[in-house]
């Protein structure tokens, strides 16, 4: 290759490539659910804690499928664990132990 | 030889009851149609506007009903009792008549989706909130107290009681995509100076010209489609209605304030129907719809000789795929009937 | 009366010996393992109810009333109560008269601790002297009591159904020697002692043997054997206490002690929880209670098992159900030892999830919630309420809307706390073992509430209801339950209702009966607007709807079965309505009742008479 004398910049397009399969499998054994978003935002829009601050369960998973698990995680972690979600999920995902199974496979503990 | 028996019984008197009757007569059977409620039509009778042309619903009605102006239409009526003998069933009718019928057609339709079952959207709780089938009485009349004068935003929201696996309904209810934005259109044009939003889940327009009704009430109406479901609806002291939800495309929670909100209430089996064929201990399937023979080449014939479906009670549909529906049913049974004669 | 054996010894007293020994010291490591693990402020409580005179008799009646006469169990069936008191009682009176026969006949041999037990092996005695014939008569009636309970636990162990149990509890290895060494105690003692009656002496039952038996072979030279047989068994049985659930036979007065000086679960499976987990007597009756066991596989989630496993420390099955359990409080309620299960569950779902990351830091963002201006003109005796209608609530306006409706109609004057969505109070996170995350909401919140300077806080929700009178310190507040405040507003005539001619089934949320022993004010209610119909299970046996926030993995389809399985309890008296009391059973019985399904609110805004004076 010759060097032209560019640097580029990394690119900012999420690359699929980077996918953890395997952490991914962990999270839906740990709950299956988690396979069953269709992202209509339900969950988001009836967060308690979604009002003041930015959780998003919904959010949370793409970011997960989207190779980027630091992102999921501050999702997640402002979640009250309420409840709301699950009550108005038309897919009835068990939006709490998927919450904490994010938390628990992502996050570092404290 | 015996009086070959061609008397058949259809039960239900909509769009598909209709034409199943108006086409059985023509090739010469002896046709019951039997309906519950007052009048025929079904649903399509309280409807103003087809989608998607916005044809009327009642120009449509009247040629199904001057089709049949001389089939034996027993209104008011209900299935009482219903046995099979010797290759015919015996069925009892709730104006005391009784019908030896050589086959029976389910044409029994669908129910709307009971809007009130999701309460968070607030349907009769809140006076702002109607349904589908409110707006298009509101259409047809003219009339309805709850729809402001001049209303300020209006909302529609998509996959109430459909896709919905916590009141009981995972499937889609097909024509609701298309239904809401003929109505946001429609409304638009009553109130030209009011904001229209549609939240949607996915929008499914997937028939022929269905794809230009998205576009012109993108283009001319200037709805504003959102993609994402409504979670809540609560009432701020002034009776207007707060509509939370997440636009999904953005990635934040919204809010706004609605003068009127439209439930695009979906189909399910129609309870009349379930309870009919609950005699026969007719299969359905765990969306509620009953179970054909199989879902490629005998959609119209049930699992039972003699017994044939046709129209929304094997599903969500449109009115003409109902109606096409409702002619192969007749094709089937006709060969049937004749497979008897030869005998 | 005299020695019979000069020295007072013979070898079969050997295997008893190890056994007692065996048992305790591993008794006395474990107390001594427990109060080291508890917490030295409960420590000090616990010293200071075993000086208390109140306590003391507490004490004294709960060990009688629980670990001898079974009274719960007697509640529950009558049958199954006989089966249980009957051989620790029978037992217990046994051990009780052999020290008693001891102590007055043969003092000497006093403290040796196979006297009692083997006592008419070791002392003559002749029946027909008044105070000899009393003793054998004792002796020999609880004797044949035992006996009777042995026989009827034979008999449960293959038909349980007879007893009101659908499924009884799967023994282990441990449990099964213990068991069959229980079964086998008794009817060797009877006869050894039957053998021994022709030279010690007998009652009807012992004398009555000896005379059978001796008339086709001799009996003196089955003496020993049987007595060896007998010293076997019982020390068998104290060799497999520790690792079955016979344990509960002496580790239950120890809970009964701590628990009445006012212990709680701090840990998983040490200290108090440790008391609890020997003294579950895996008796079985939570396998029946358990809401989750309308499907079979869950049977494995019961208490019992729970209990089981946390004993061998298997981790992995110790984690997976504790989080699989609805914490609905029903096993815990209807217990025999009343262990605190869901207690230790919540300790050890701690363990799992209060590592977990969060951030919280919205909380300390200042203008929070809006805060109504404190009312300072007013006399202080005037009712400020703050009605806080919590998560759930706003996905059921029906239940906001009666609400104000009622307190419209008292002419309330009330702050509507989170009208536009506020905080969650706490619960599910300190539900899902959270509690360092769930003090932060709880600080938060009593911010606001302090704030808001009302003296009367309203909640319709039972599950913030509970953390609200429990984990909160909100001083001078009031904390109501709705149930509780409507009823007031009727008995103080601020609002009137009218009788209709419908009936009501009430049905008791698990957060609301067993977890706050709210169970009167809804009936209460209900009965002034018309017929209450009674469920199938209700009160401190209502079965959780299935929507609880406890679970923390069990799927929606399940928990569908759940709910299907509550109300058809609930509507078997074919009531037209049910009535609950808490948002999130009323969202899911609505989905599925076929039968109108309402909040407590709902029913009372309906048939409230309107236009009353304030």
């Amino acid at each position: 290759m010759i060097d032209f004398g560019y640097t580029l910049n990394p690119s900012s397009r999420i690359n699929l490539d980077n996918f953890d399969r395997n952490k991914f499998e962990k999270l839906s054994k740990s709950e299956p659910d988690v396979l069953l978003c269709i992202g209509c935002g339900s969950c988001t829009a009836s967060c308690t804690a979604g009002k003041y601050t930015d959780t998003s369960l919904r959010k949370a998973i793409l970011s997960i499928l989207d190779c980027n698990e630091k992102a999921a995680v501050d999702f997640a972690a402002s979640c009250l664990l309420c409840g709301k979600c699950t009550l108005v999920c038309p897919r009835s995902i068990n939006t709490r132990n998927l919450l904490l199974s994010i938390t628990k496979i992502y996050g570092k503990k404290q | 030889m015996k009086h070959a028996n061609k008397n058949i019984v259809i039960i239900g008197g909509g769009p598909c009851g209709m034409e199943a009757a108006y086409r059985l007569k023509n090739e010469g059977m002896n046709v019951i149609l039997v309906e519950k409620g007052p009048s025929l039509g079904g649903h399509l009778a309280c409807w103003d506007r087809l989608f998607p042309e916005s044809i009327k619903a009642d120009d449509l009605l009247d040629i199904l009903k001057n089709n049949i102006s001389d089939v034996n239409c027993f209104l008011n009526t209900e299935i009482i009792k219903m046995n099979l003998r010797n290759d015919a069933y015996d069925i009892e009718l709730s104006n005391g008549i009784t019908v030896l019928a050589r086959a029976v057609l389910f044409a029994t339709g669908f129910d709307i989706f009971p809007a009130e079952k999701k309460e968070e959207y607030g349907y009769g709780i809140y006076n702002k909130v109607i349904t589908n089938k409110d707006l298009e009485q509101y259409f047809k009349t003219g009339k309805d107290e709850r729809i402001p004068a001049n209303p300020k935003n209006i909302g529609f929201i998509h996959c109430v009681g459909s896709r919905d696996e916590k009141i009981g309904n995972r499937q889609c209810s097909k024509v609701c995509c298309a239904t809401a934005v003929k109505q946001a259109c429609e409304i638009k044009e009553r109130f030209p100076d009011a904001n229209v939003y549609s939240f949607y889940m996915d929008l499914r327009m997937f028939g022929r010209h269905y794809e230009d009704l998205y576009y012109k009430a993108q283009h001319e109406c200037g709805v504003r489609f959102i993609r994402g479901r409504v979670s809540e609806i609560s009432e701020n002291k002034e009776g207007k209605l707060i509509v939370k939800a997440e636009d999904t495309l953005m990635g934040k929670p919204i809010k706004i304030t609605m003068d009127l909100v439209v439930l695009m209430a979906g189909m399910k089996n129609s309870e009349a129907g379930i309870k009919t064929a609950g005699q026969l201990a007719v299969l359905r399937d765990d969306d509620g719809f009953f179970n054909s023979e199989d879902s490629f080449y005998n959609l119209e014939k049930s699992a039972y000789r003699g017994i044939f479906f046709a129209g929304t009670c094997l599903g969500p549909k449109t009115i003409p795929e109902t109606i096409n529906e409702a002619r192969s049913a007749v094709l089937s049974i006709k060969e049937y009937v004749e497979s008897f004669a030869n005998d | 009366m005299k020695d019979r054996i000069i020295g007072g010894y013979d070898n079969f007293v050997l295997p008893f010996m190890a056994g007692v020994i065996f048992l305790g010291a591993y008794l006395l490591i474990g107390f001594v393992r427990i109060l080291y693990n508890i917490p030295s402020g409960d420590r000090k409580k616990l010293l200071i109810s075993l000086i208390t005179p109140k306590t003391i008799l507490k004490n004294i009646r709960d060990i009688i009333c629980d670990c001898l006469i079974h009274v719960k169990i007697f509640k529950r069936k009558a049958l199954l109560g006989y089966m249980h008191a009957s051989i620790a009682f029978g037992w217990f009176m046994l051990i009780l008269l052999g020290h008693i026969e001891v102590a007055l006949f043969v003092p000497e041999r006093n403290g040796i601790l196979y006297y009692p037990v083997f006592y008419r092996y070791f002392v003559a005695e002749q029946h027909h002297t008044i105070r000899g014939g009393f003793f054998f008569f004792l002796m020999d009636f609880f004797l044949l009591m035992v006996l009777s309970g042995i026989t009827l636990a034979i008999i449960k162990r293959f038909r349980s159904i007879i007893f009101g149990m659908k499924r009884t509890t799967k023994p282990s290895l441990a449990d099964r020697i213990g068991l069959y060494a229980l079964w086998s105690i008794f009817p060797l003692r009877l006869l050894a002692e039957g053998f021994t009656a022709g030279i010690s002496g007998g009652g009807f039952l012992t004398n009555s043997i000896h005379y059978v038996f001796a008339s086709f072979f001799g009996n003196d030279l089955n003496i020993l054997p049987t007595w060896w047989a007998y010293s076997i068994a019982l020390g068998l049985f104290f060799f497999a206490m520790p690792f079955s659930r016979y344990m509960h036979i002496v580790t239950e007065t120890v809970l009964i002690l701590f628990r009445n000086a006012g212990l709680k679960v701090t840990k998983p499976r040490k200290g108090f929880a440790e008391a609890e987990i020997y003294s579950c007597p895996g008796c079985g009756l939570c396998i029946d209670a358990c809401p989750m066991n309308v499907l079979k596989k869950n049977v494995k989630y019961s208490s019992v098992y729970f209990i089981r496993f946390l004993r061998r420390h298997n981790t992995r099955k110790i984690n997976e159900i504790a989080q699989k359990c609805l914490m609905c409080g029903k096993c815990s309620s209807i217990c025999p030892v009343s262990i605190d299960s869901c207690g230790i569950r919540q300790a050890q779902r701690e363990t799992i999830t209060n590592i977990l990351p969060y951030d919280y830091g919205f909380l300390k963002k200042p203008g929070l919630y809006p805060v109504p201006q404190p009312d300072c003109s007013t006399d202080p005796g005037k009712e400020k309420v703050l009605y806080f209608a919590g998560c759930m609530t706003h996905l059921t306006p029906a239940i906001i809307k009666a609400m104000t409706g009622i307190f419209d109609a008292a002419g309330t004057d009330y702050y509507f706390a989170d009208e536009n969505g506020g905080l969650c109070c706490g619960r599910p996170l300190m539900l899902a073992g959270k509690t360092r995350a769930a003090r932060e909401v709880i600080e938060a919140n009593t911010k606001m509430i302090m704030d808001s300077g009302c003296n009367t806080m309203i909640l319709n929700c039972p599950i913030c209801l509970k953390i609200f009178r429990e984990e909160y310190s909100l001083k001078g507040i009031r904390i109501l339950h709705h149930s509780e405040y409507i009823e007031e507003l009727i008995q103080k005539k601020r609002i009137n209702v009218k009788k209709n001619n419908m009936s009501y089934v009430y049905h008791d949320p698990c957060e609301l009966g067993r977890g706050c022993g709210i169970y009167e004010p809804p009936r209460n209610i209900i009965k002034m607007l018309g017929e209450l119909k009674k469920a199938g299970k209700e009160r401190k046996e209502s079965i959780c709807c299935g929507g609880s926030l406890g679970s923390i993995t069990l799927n929606y389809h399940d928990r569908n079965k759940i709910t299907e399985d509550s109300l058809d309890s609930l509507i078997i008296n074919n009531p037209e309505n049910i009535v609950t009391a808490c948002p999130l059973c009323y969202k899911t019985f609505g989905n599925m009742a076929e039968i109108p399904v309402m909040d407590l609110a709902q029913a009372v805004n309906k048939n409230i008479i309107k236009n009353k004076q304030i």
